[in-house]
């Protein structure tokens, strides 16, 4: 058993997994209750989440909150948490969008008790997967985070919803099948004593041919649940099915855990296999952003344009860990929280206006700036932050990204820059079509977003600013991390 | 920021002058939404502030050799940090002042011309955070600062322009002006990734000095013509020019300020910063002179068909802006930079005073103007012929200064062509100038007076005053900025040690400008001006021609072709159709190969027991084969 000091990691997990148990024993006909309960709880897991950032030492750098007690000794498993400069992102990341997910659902009133029930078991799942370090646990928290998918989709969502959940899990369970022989096979490559990261790191564990075929496997597996291109169709059909809190979720989050999965396991223990498979993922990545955008163009439904628009963002994130270089690393790190926020506004907006006007499809809103300027303002904003905007945060990841693919990829930086017109195209079109013109007279009795229900919007709202404003604040975080990383390359 | 002394006024000045706005903005935005007045007071503080500042800082560097440079650390991580900071010379001065000047007076004119409208302090909001980008853009000292403003007061133009949104005209011209922009930002941004990779960082100043010498040839090339790709989308160049007469959708003190004075002429602006630069690369200048000169030129020929009036001004700040940069691009600095100091006068005014018709007449059609009784508004009407002769570059009015020195930069060229097209230049520019005066100040008889207004703009009576003083305050000024040519030319040259090559005397030149000009101004009179005239241009007798101009040379018809047969039709669909078919195609054809395989499978299970045993026997007959043979 190693603790140093206050087990903040851990107190996150319980922080979940109480939550989650409060819950269930809560009425089921108090619905408020249970509503208040899962305010508080994700409230605590949020603010868990930013003392973590916080009392992160950036001068230090490295591994921090390092928590490790043996699970299964006799197979090798540990119970290891710690965070760096790549998960801390991660962690606030998980931290906001949980709580303004939880936030966003308050008007929900179809089997409450069990939504919720089901999202945080979802959010520990994601909590544990940032957190850990131990391969075993990894692919544990990577199922327990995919199980919830479907019932939350196939129950509480819409559009195709039985579709969408069952094309979703099937999906995410043949990455995850592309997963545990890859980690199996590193197990045992390493001598079958253990699963911890950090001693797999070791240079020299691993052959170069050994990487290279794990870090295949490791990159399909994850990568489907990054929507690397082609492996992307179920996310966006994931996205418009499933309801608001799980699309943020799912957008904000879910996607992150298959790049963040890529770096912590596949770059992390194949580096040679990784620095070999770069070239097939920088051209995975540019076709992906540009395709991405160039489907969102001819989409009708609001949350399958966001859908697209975030199989092209990714796409910057795959880019950025392809370059091999700091400035890609600390890029994609970024591209993924600022997309993280961006998607989860987008829905939590979106997710406004469809309970209002019970439609997504574009040619049926119109002008609904003038009926509810707030909600609108909202999803604007977001649309402004996915066409990068400079000083709104998704801006800062793709300059960087940018900088570094324009190093070493030249010409495929030149179709990923390139890709910039077709975002502002197919995002300022929505945003015309939805939000614009004359209002239309089926809306105008609706009413504009209050307050209260505005506050999970505007938490986000004024993440994306302060990140854009400030984008040191999250740099120099993932800085630490990736110096060392690119430093330690072989 | 770093060597912050508290008695550096200089610094605090600048601060004042560029971020002040953005407290504006925030504020705004997120408190007085619904105070209008409020709002207004505070937009106005901020920039009269930023004025005042700039005011002082060009008195007090009034002279000043040596540029001054403070920076501080916005963003550091690998090999890239972002600085932000304030680079103050000759060139930023005199741009930040003519910013913050015609920021303050348009901001002052729209407190008539937006009164009443719903959306008042929106407007004021955006016009700060404008104010802010623009101000930032220019006091500049790194390209990346400035792509990073030049982004955003592409958003401040996109959301202006698109400021009655409700109108889809309006959405849609904001959206065409941001992509069309966008592209041309796109080369911009590759063209500062190249000059980065190469050169290591991105400081302006280093660009213009000795670093860029070790720099290829090659690398210089391509990284100035990407650069000017830029300049293209943002001052509505040949061929990125259909998004500006679009724009004019927005209300008529945004085009006055933005689409007009300040941020189209960052373009030029822009090539201004890095004329060094520009200038080790021949070739690279002689693509720009050629732009330039293609925009000057056919722009003008589309001002002479419209009968919009706002679009005949939008059409005509392309050609000045072609103009600024055919003269950057010959290689004479002071000329350029001189003529977009002078243009920003009185461009900004005759877009005021066109406001001032628009808003009484409801009608932005020159003809409807004229029969309505344009010409019985005296103060905007004495201020528009004002503008429109300084426009036409007739002395002693400003623009005849700055345009003579362009012309003599032309003429020094090895090849005449390019004075040729400068002079025909001007001869469009007087034409179309005048026409539109003509019609206003002398509406043909006898027409009905047909009050159906053409795409007029919903304003609000009233605040005439307040609308009257800023027009003339721009009045005097154009007026009365040419003397100060000398005055200018030298603070300009200050920092290159003022050894300008001395241009030739064409003693010439003003005789054949001011020739043509009398001769269009005369040709005008003929067909617009006299009794009896008809009211129809040369031009418009011959319809291939008028349909050549009218339809823009067809290059919006091109664009619309290649953006929906190509991009959305071809590209997307394709795209969108593989998705569909092929990639889920596969996917859930996988899907139904493995259901119909359970299915087969599920035969095997059909719980008869003889079938069991027949299987059984046959399994362990295969099992002893393979075991004992």
């Amino acid at each position: 058993m190693e603790f140093t000091g206050f087990p903040y990691l851990t107190a996150i997990l319980l922080s979940c997994v109480t939550g989650l148990l409060v819950i269930l024993f809560v009425p089921d006909e108090n619905r408020s209750a249970v509503k208040w309960v899962s305010a508080v709880f994700s409230g605590l897991t949020l603010a868990l989440s930013i003392a973590v950032f916080l009392l992160y030492d950036t001068a230090r750098g490295g591994l921090q909150f390092v928590e490790r007690a043996a699970w299964v000794p006799s197979l090798g498993i540990h119970y290891l948490n710690a965070v760096d400069g790549f998960s801390l992102p991660m962690v606030l990341l998980t931290g906001i969008v949980f709580f303004t997910g939880v936030l966003t659902m308050w008007e929900l009133d179809h089997r409450v008790k069990e939504f919720y029930a089901f999202y945080f078991l979802l959010v520990t799942g994601v909590f544990g997967l940032f957190m850990s370090l131990d391969l075993f646990f990894i692919f544990i928290w990577y199922d327990v985070s995919l199980f919830p998918m479907y019932p939350l989709i196939a129950i509480w969502g819409s559009t195709r919803k039985e579709y969408g959940a069952m094309k979703l899990t099937l999906y995410l369970l043949a990455g995850s099948a592309l997963i545990l022989p890859a980690i199996i096979f590193l197990h045992v490559q390493a001598g079958g004593t253990t699963y911890d990261i950090t001693a797999l790191m070791q240079p020299g564990t691993f052959s170069a041919a050994d990487q290279k075929l794990a870090f295949l496997l490791l990159y399909i597996g994850f990568g489907i649940l990054a929507a690397v291109w082609p492996f992307h169709t179920w996310s966006p059909v994931g996205h418009v099915a499933a309801p608001t809190a799980v699309s943020m979720v799912h957008a904000g989050v879910l996607m992150k855990i298959g790049a963040f999965g890529v770096l912590r396991v596949g770059m992390s223990l194949c580096p040679e296999g990784w620095q070999f498979w770069a070239p097939l993922m920088a051209t995975v990545a540019v076709i992906g952003i540009v395709y991405g955008a160039l489907v969102a163009l001819s989409q009708t439904d609001l949350k399958f344009v966001v859908g697209y628009s975030s199989v092209s963002h990714m796409g910057i994130v795959g880019l950025g860990l392809s370059t091999l270089t700091v400035d890609g690393l600390n890029g994609a790190v970024f591209q993924m929280f600022a997309h993280g926020i961006m998607t989860a506004l987008f829905f939590s907006a979106i997710g406004y206006i469809y309970e209002r006007t019970h439609t997504k499809m574009i040619p049926e809103l119109g002008g609904l700036s003038r009926i509810m300027p707030v909600a609108s303002g909202y999803f604007i904003l977001a649309a402004l932050t996915a066409v990068g905007v400079p000083c709104l945060a998704s801006f800062w990841g793709e300059l960087m990204v940018f900088i570094a693919a324009f190093r070493v990829y030249p010409i495929g930086g030149v179709f990923a820059v390139g890709g910039l017109v077709l975002s502002a195209l197919f995002m300022l079109r929505v945003v015309q079509r939805a939000f614009y013109g004359p209002p239309n007279d089926k809306f105008v009795h609706l009413t504009d977003v209050s307050f209260r229900l505005g506050i999970p919007r505007m938490i986000l709202a004024a993440v994306i600013v302060l990140f854009g404003l400030l984008p040191s604040i999250l740099f120099d975080v993932i800085d630490t991390a990736s110096v060392a990383f690119i430093k330690g390359l072989p | 920021m770093i060597a912050v002394g508290s008695t550096d006024t200089t610094l605090l000045a600048a601060i004042a002058a560029t971020k002040l706005p953005f407290v504006a903005f925030a504020v705004i935005l997120l408190l007085t939404r619904r105070r209008p007045r409020l709002s207004a007071g505070l937009s106005l503080t901020a920039i009269a502030v930023s004025l005042a500042s700039a005011g002082f800082l060009l008195v007090k560097h009034w002279g000043i050799a040596r540029p001054i440079e403070y920076a501080a650390l916005w963003l550091a991580g690998g090999d890239v940090s972002v600085r932000v900071g304030i680079l103050i010379d000759p060139l930023s001065l005199i741009m930040l002042a003519v910013v913050a000047a015609i920021c303050l007076l348009v901001q002052v004119y729209s407190l008539g011309y937006m009164a009443g409208d719903p959306g008042f302090s929106r407007y004021y909001a955006f016009m700060s955070l404008f104010a802010w980008a623009m101000t930032n853009l220019t006091l500049a000292p790194t390209l990346l600062q400035l792509y990073i403003f030049w982004e955003l007061v592409g958003l401040a133009s996109y959301l202006l322009i698109g400021f009655w949104y409700e109108k889809f005209s309006a959405s849609e011209a904001g959206k065409k002006a941001f992509v069309m922009t966008r592209c041309g930002d796109v080369a911009f941004f590759l063209g500062l990734l190249l000059i980065l990779v190469h050169l290591g960082n991105l400081d302006i100043r280093e660009l213009n000095g000795a670093a860029a010498g070790r720099l290829s040839p090659t690398v210089v090339t391509a990284g100035a013509l990407l650069i000017f790709g830029g300049i293209i989308g943002k001052s509505a160049q040949f061929p990125l020019l259909t998004w500006l007469p679009d724009a004019m959708e927005g209300p008529t003190p945004v085009s006055a300020l933005l689409h007009s004075a300040t941020m189209v002429a960052a373009g030029v602006y822009l090539f201004a910063r890095l004329f060094p630069f520009f200038s080790l690369s021949p070739t690279a200048l002689g693509v720009c002179l050629a732009v330039g000169t293609v925009s000057m030129l056919i722009a003008s020929t589309m001002a002479m068909v419209s009968r919009d009036i706002k679009q005949v001004w939008a059409y005509s700040t392309i050609s000045q802006l072609g103009l600024m940069i055919m003269g950057l691009a010959a290689g004479n600095y002071v000329a350029g930079v001189f003529h977009l100091t002078t243009h920003a006068a009185f461009k900004a005014l005759l877009f005021l005073c066109s406001g001032v018709f628009i808003h009484a007449f409801h009608s932005n059609d020159m003809v409807v103007i004229g029969r309505q009784g344009g010409r019985r508004l005296r103060v905007p009407m004495a201020c528009l012929v004002i503008a429109a002769a300084a426009l036409s570059g007739i002395p002693p009015f400003s623009g005849y200064f700055s345009k003579e020195r362009i012309l003599g930069a032309l003429a020094d060229l090895p090849n005449p062509l390019w004075v040729a097209a400068g002079l025909l230049g001007a001869f469009l520019t007087t034409y179309y100038t005048f026409r539109l005066i003509f019609i206003i100040l002398f509406p043909a008889p006898g027409g009905e007076d047909t009050a159906q207004s053409h795409g007029s703009e919903h304003g609000h009576h009233g605040g005439y005053a307040v609308m009257a003083w800023p027009l003339v305050i721009l009045a005097a000024v154009s007026v009365a900025l040419g003397f100060g040519e000398k005055a200018v030319a030298q603070f300009l040259l200050n920092p290159f040690g003022s050894v300008t090559p001395a241009a030739a005397h064409h003693a010439w030149l003003p005789y054949a400008a001011l020739g043509l000009s009398a001769a269009a101004m005369l040709l005008a009179w003929f067909e617009f001006g006299r009794r009896g005239a008809g009211q129809i241009g040369f031009v418009e007798r011959v319809a291939p021609l008028h349909a050549l101009f009218g339809e823009r040379w067809y290059i919006d018809r091109a664009y619309r072709w290649l953006l929906d047969q190509v991009v959305y039709r071809l590209f997307s669909r394709l795209c969108a159709r593989n998705d569909q078919k092929i990639i889920d195609g596969a996917v859930d054809g996988l899907g139904r190969v493995i259901a119909a395989g359970g299915g087969r499978m599920s035969i095997l299970h059909t719980g008869m027991v003889q079938y069991r045993l027949i299987v059984v026997f046959v399994s362990i007959a295969l099992m002893a084969i393979y075991f004992f043979i």
